[in-house]
């Protein structure tokens, strides 16, 4: 009923279908946790309100790189792999040499020429997605999870399928244990925070921002009326696998350890809170504020069943009504406004 | 649709080349598979001796582990010639496992605990099909659902502390269990292969001689002239995700019963694997292309691969491997279809 309230409120201030959705998702993800609220003790505080979105921010960063990609019609399912790769291969080259086994020596760089170098790594990984997707044109989804996978194996033949964590240099946990003015809040989630601002700003207010919607909407319009799609599409890759290389190294540093499993199934993730939050997955159209108030919803959903004391297992579940009902209810609620 | 081009005598070599490459090269890179790993690891002089890729132990074991695979790429074939794609059926195929064994420790004899599976697998199948047609659901979002979903249920179906339906608490495997996919009925394999060999032959007969098979290629193919002219797309996705259901569910019997376990994760990445040997197969991945024997041929060629490379290399190389091959795979298919069509 709300619904067709907002549709009739939406008609009368000729509201765009993005802001809409957003608007709807917004709302939704108020709801939902007033609702959490209702059923579980003690969820109705603001640090739990803070805890949702800080212990979110690797999968909502890779959100935001993944958003742009969706909307210019394109998917990103490297981003898990990349995570692992470069926070393995950060590491690496910051473990000292002539450790006591392979897997405890490394190459003895300074920490911030490791954490760039891993970058290269992330890069490398973002340039081969767009080698295939753009110059050979082979569907995104299946470059994307053939290059998660050799990211992944790449970070797994690295680590002997496990992990290294020793004989690193002191400073190499520094960057991801800064604790912001004595709070619980860490420097990765305030990168985050940016990283969401800076996004919607170049979404909102900039050219390479409509630009990509365009070529999401409409690629063959957009290719003729002078865009440079390809190049465009090769720097969002670039764009997703940097976000993804910085993830990765940060949470690196945070357990000053590189584990070739991290981030497994993020990709995932971050398509979901990306479909919940009103992206299409044909391009062309969604927000990075809808990104980030989808990842609301699904964390809630997930925390509050935790609170519920319902075994893990459900989340599962819980995820697949989630996204089954956002993209129902966008279809539907979109229908129903521009009837 | 793979139609062949009419070879007259003025064909030049390099074309007919080209188009012979074209038809055979899974074989070709079969062999090539069979015979690296023949020789690489030789160290004696004798091709079947123990410990050699083709010692026929080696042979009936790979083939043994390969029976869920097998059964699922005839079907994933099928639908991703009809356009669609199907994420849920490593998930599903970890439900019929867990279905599988749940019904078989309590009791329930092999015939029946078999079928009440299949059923499973249809209705696990149906309800893919029923997203994307009726709710017109986008196939990769409606199937990653129900990949989360299927994964759930048969999670909750294992409970807590256990990581997999297995003998223990009172409860006992029966002696049957293991046979379907362990002991040897023909040529010392077990029956779980010959159901993926009887499921492969059934789906080739359906796509060359059934109007189904033309029709599902019609619709990958260009599906508003197929409804144009007349094919009932809609039953006819319906159907091949069914049919994919039910061999995600055989998958499933075939692994539970290799493992003696119902393991909830068992199908965990089988998704990627059937992608992986379709498109090692020829298969377009947008539809209206592919053979069912070339994705039979592609699952024995990565089955050999990753079964073979472990004596060669150590577990971890494989990930990498499987990717290097999807991206190659991809990057092939892609550059023979175009020119194909030029």
């Amino acid at each position: 009923m709300s619904v067709q309230l907002k549709a009739k409120m939406a008609k009368g201030l000729k509201m765009s279908d993005e802001a809409f959705i957003t608007l709807l998702v917004v709302s939704a993800a108020v709801f939902i946790f007033l609702f959490a609220s209702l059923l579980v003790p003690n969820f109705f505080q603001f640090q739990n309100v803070v805890n949702l979105v800080t212990n979110n921010w690797a999968v909502i960063s890779l959100g935001v790189g993944v958003t742009f990609l969706l909307v210019s019609g394109n998917f990103d399912l490297s981003v898990g792999g990349i995570v692992a790769l470069s926070g393995v291969l950060a590491v690496w080259f910051a473990q000292a040499p002539g450790g006591a086994n392979a897997l405890a020596s490394g190459f003895g760089m300074p920490t911030w020429m490791a954490m760039l170098f891993a970058l290269f790594g992330a890069l490398a990984i973002g340039g081969l997605n767009a080698l295939f997707v753009v110059r050979f044109k082979i569907p995104s989804i299946i470059v994307t999870l053939g290059t998660m996978l050799v990211a992944r194996g790449i970070a797994q033949v690295i680590t002997h399928g496990s992990q290294r964590n020793t004989n690193l240099p002191d400073n190499f946990g520094f960057l991801g244990n800064i604790y912001l003015f004595g709070t619980s809040i860490k420097l990765p989630v305030v990168l985050m925070l940016v990283l969401v601002c800076v996004a919607v700003v170049i979404e909102k207010r900039t050219i390479f921002g409509r630009l990509t919607f365009w070529i999401g909407a409409n690629p063959v319009a957009a290719r003729l009326s002078g865009i440079k799609n390809a190049r465009h599409q090769t720097h969002l890759y670039l764009f997703s696998a940097a976000i993804a290389g910085m993830v990765g190294i940060l949470l690196a540093s945070e357990f000053k350890s590189g584990f070739s499993s991290r981030g497994m199934l993020m990709e995932f993730d971050a398509l979901v809170i990306a479909l919940l939050g009103g992206v299409a997955i044909a391009g062309g159209f969604g927000s990075v504020v809808g990104m980030f108030f989808g990842a609301l919803i699904l964390a809630t959903v997930t925390s509050a069943a935790t609170g519920l004391v319902l075994s893990p297992d459900w989340q599962y579940i819980l995820k697949a009504i989630a996204v089954f009902l956002a993209i129902v209810a966008q279809t539907w609620a979109l229908t129903l406004k521009n009837r | 649709m793979s139609y062949s081009i009419s070879k007259t005598r003025h064909t030049p070599f390099s074309a007919r080349l080209g188009q012979f490459l074209r038809d055979y090269y899974i074989y070709l890179v079969l062999i090539l598979v069979v015979v690296l790993l023949s020789v690489a690891n030789l160290d004696r002089f004798d091709l079947f001796e123990r410990g050699n890729f083709l010692n026929p132990k080696n042979i009936v074991n790979i083939l043994r582990v390969s029976a869920p695979i097998l059964t699922l790429a005839g079907a994933f074939t099928l639908l991703m010639v009809s356009g669609h794609i199907d994420l849920s059926v490593g998930s599903a195929m970890s439900l019929a496992a867990v279905v599988y064994a749940s019904l078989a420790i309590n009791g329930v004899p092999f015939l029946m605990a078999f079928g009440l599976t299949v059923v499973v697998g249809v209705l696990l199948g149906a309800i893919n099909g029923l997203l994307v047609v009726k709710l017109k659901i986008t196939p990769v979002i409606a199937t990653l659902i129900t990949l989360s979903l299927y994964k759930g249920v048969a999670l909750l179906m294992v409970q807590d502390g256990v990581s997999a339906i297995k003998s223990g608490g009172g409860l006992k495997m029966p002696g049957w269990f293991n046979d379907y996919g362990r002991s040897g009925v023909l040529l010392n394999l077990p029956m779980a292969f010959w159901v993926a060999v009887l499921v492969t032959i059934a789906l080739i007969v359906v796509q060359n001689k059934t109007l189904l098979g033309k029709h599902a290629a019609a619709v990958g193919g260009n599906p508003t002239a197929a409804r144009l002219s007349g094919v009932s797309s809609n039953k006819i996705v319906i159907l091949l995700y069914v049919v994919v259901g039910v061999s995600a569910a055989l998958a499933g019997i075939a692994r539970s019963s290799f493992m003696s376990l119902g393991d909830p994760l068992s199908g965990d990445g089988m998704e990627l694997t059937a992608i992986l040997v379709v498109l090692l197969g020829g298969t377009a991945f947008s539809g209206g292309e592919g053979r069912v024997l070339r994705s039979f041929i592609g699952a024995l060629i990565i089955m050999a691969l990753t079964v073979g490379m472990l004596t060669l290399v150590p577990a971890y190389y494989q990930t990498l491997v499987v990717g290097t091959v999807l991206l190659i795979a991809a990057a092939s298919n892609h550059l023979v279809s175009r020119k194909g069509s030029k």
